[in-house]
């Protein structure tokens, strides 16, 4: 298992972002097809994307990071360039059984992005820091 | 980084082996984060000389982490060795490479872990019985931070201009699966690793009959494996071959090594 995603997820999110693009909606088509590849977590992402849940944070460094806000309202910290999530989710489905490719949030930061829903914030680059080692959530 | 251990190992190669096509490949995002597996002594060794390789040869900086001091570093170096004694302040100072006190004048553009598996190991000890599930997501948080910090340094040396790029990550993790002798036994922290390390290298001590006639008094074999090694000799493009191996013999005979691939 990789912490990248094969290209057949890389280009269903092509094909969410062009559609999303153009009709403002994900059809049918491509939303069995994220489930089918996404599994359960699909419509738990769909759900935090619709609650605008996530957020992609901007140091003065230049450096980024994205903040899932969870359905329990706990904040997660997820990278940009792989996968990594401190939920429960990520370790034990993901990392323990290899069942999913990604958890929820994870899947959130990826749609949010296809479907230009992802809220902008900004921190210090100290912020960052922590936000980062996971020794503090904003 | 595996253009820079390949620099390493060709510095001991014999002028008949250097004739040969060992060909330091441009690392291209695939091969920026190499795994080194295998024995403390001559992994820390590699690592040590791919640092001091990069920083001298390379003219690259360099940052290395490592739990141990290291004594007789020369002043130039010093700077560069960091020696968090936890996880959490190993998470904290990779976390913070992006902060303009690490970035100015430039950007390292190698990063050295060593013994990841003495950062990892939970309380019950070094044995395999000693990773906790928690382990597994800690390992998987600093091989991602890792990544995702090289990435976005990858990015500043490029906006800079700089010759340097890509940053590279070199870790080293001594796994003790295989010492209880059951070859099928997998490694739950090497597995997660290997999602976040495109390069393997994988030091094995060769206890043969060769070796012991040869009366040299130490031979190993290093492999580079994984999805993001390449062999130039199979294909003049080098992307079409993932997970073709490269492998050196490395004899170290009393107070000299030599390699031959």
């Amino acid at each position: 298992m990789r912490s990248f995603l094969p290209a057949v997820a890389e280009q269903l999110f092509r094909d969410i972002q062009k559609t999303y693009q153009e009709a403002s909606q994900i059809p049918n088509d491509l939303l069995i097809a994220l489930k089918f590849v996404f599994g359960s977590c699909a419509l738990q992402a769909l759900d935090l994307v619709d609650q605008h849940s996530v957020t992609c944070l901007t140091a003065p460094s230049g450096r980024k990071a994205f903040q899932v806000t969870g359905g329990s309202g706990r904040l997660y910290t997820c990278f940009l360039s792989c996968h990594y999530c401190p939920c429960p989710a990520f370790a034990y489905s993901v990392l323990r059984r290899n069942d999913g490719l990604v958890c929820k949030h994870i899947l959130a930061v990826y749609l949010s992005q296809a479907m230009a829903a992802t809220q902008q914030g900004s921190v210090s680059d100290q912020q960052m820091s922590l936000l980062l080692s996971g020794t503090m959530d904003l | 980084m595996a253009d820079i251990l390949t620099l390493v190992f060709r510095t001991f190669m014999s002028q008949s082996d250097l004739k040969k096509d060992v060909k330091v490949i441009t690392p291209s995002p695939m091969t920026c984060s190499t795994l080194v597996v295998g024995d403390h002594s001559l992994s820390r060794s590699v690592l040590l000389l791919a640092s001091v390789t990069a920083a001298a040869e390379m003219g690259i900086k360099v940052m290395f982490f490592t739990q141990t001091q290291i004594q007789s570093l020369p002043p130039s170096l010093q700077r560069c060795f960091s020696y968090p004694r936890t996880v959490e302040e190993l998470l904290q100072q990779v976390a913070s490479l992006h902060e303009p006190t690490n970035t100015s004048p430039t950007p390292p553009s190698l990063i050295i872990v060593d013994r990841l598996e003495s950062f990892l190991c939970g309380p019950g000890g070094s044995s395999q019985s000693g990773f906790h599930p928690g382990e597994k997501s800690c390992a998987a948080h600093i091989a991602a931070l890792l990544c995702d910090t090289a990435a976005f340094l990858t990015q500043v040396l490029e906006q800079r201009g700089s010759s340097s790029a890509p940053c590279r990550i070199i870790a080293s993790f001594l796994s003790e699966v295989n010492a209880g002798g059951d070859p099928s036994a997998t490694d739950p922290i090497l597995d997660v690793l290997d999602r976040y390390f495109q390069v393997r290298c994988t030091l094995d001590q060769d206890s043969g009959y060769e070796a012991t006639a040869a009366a040299v008094q130490e031979v190993w074999h290093i492999y580079l494996s994984g999805r993001g090694i390449t062999d130039p000799s199979f294909t003049e493009d080098y992307n079409d071959r993932p997970g073709v191996a490269q492998e050196w013999k490395v004899s170290c005979e009393q107070g000299s090594r030599s390699c031959t691939r």
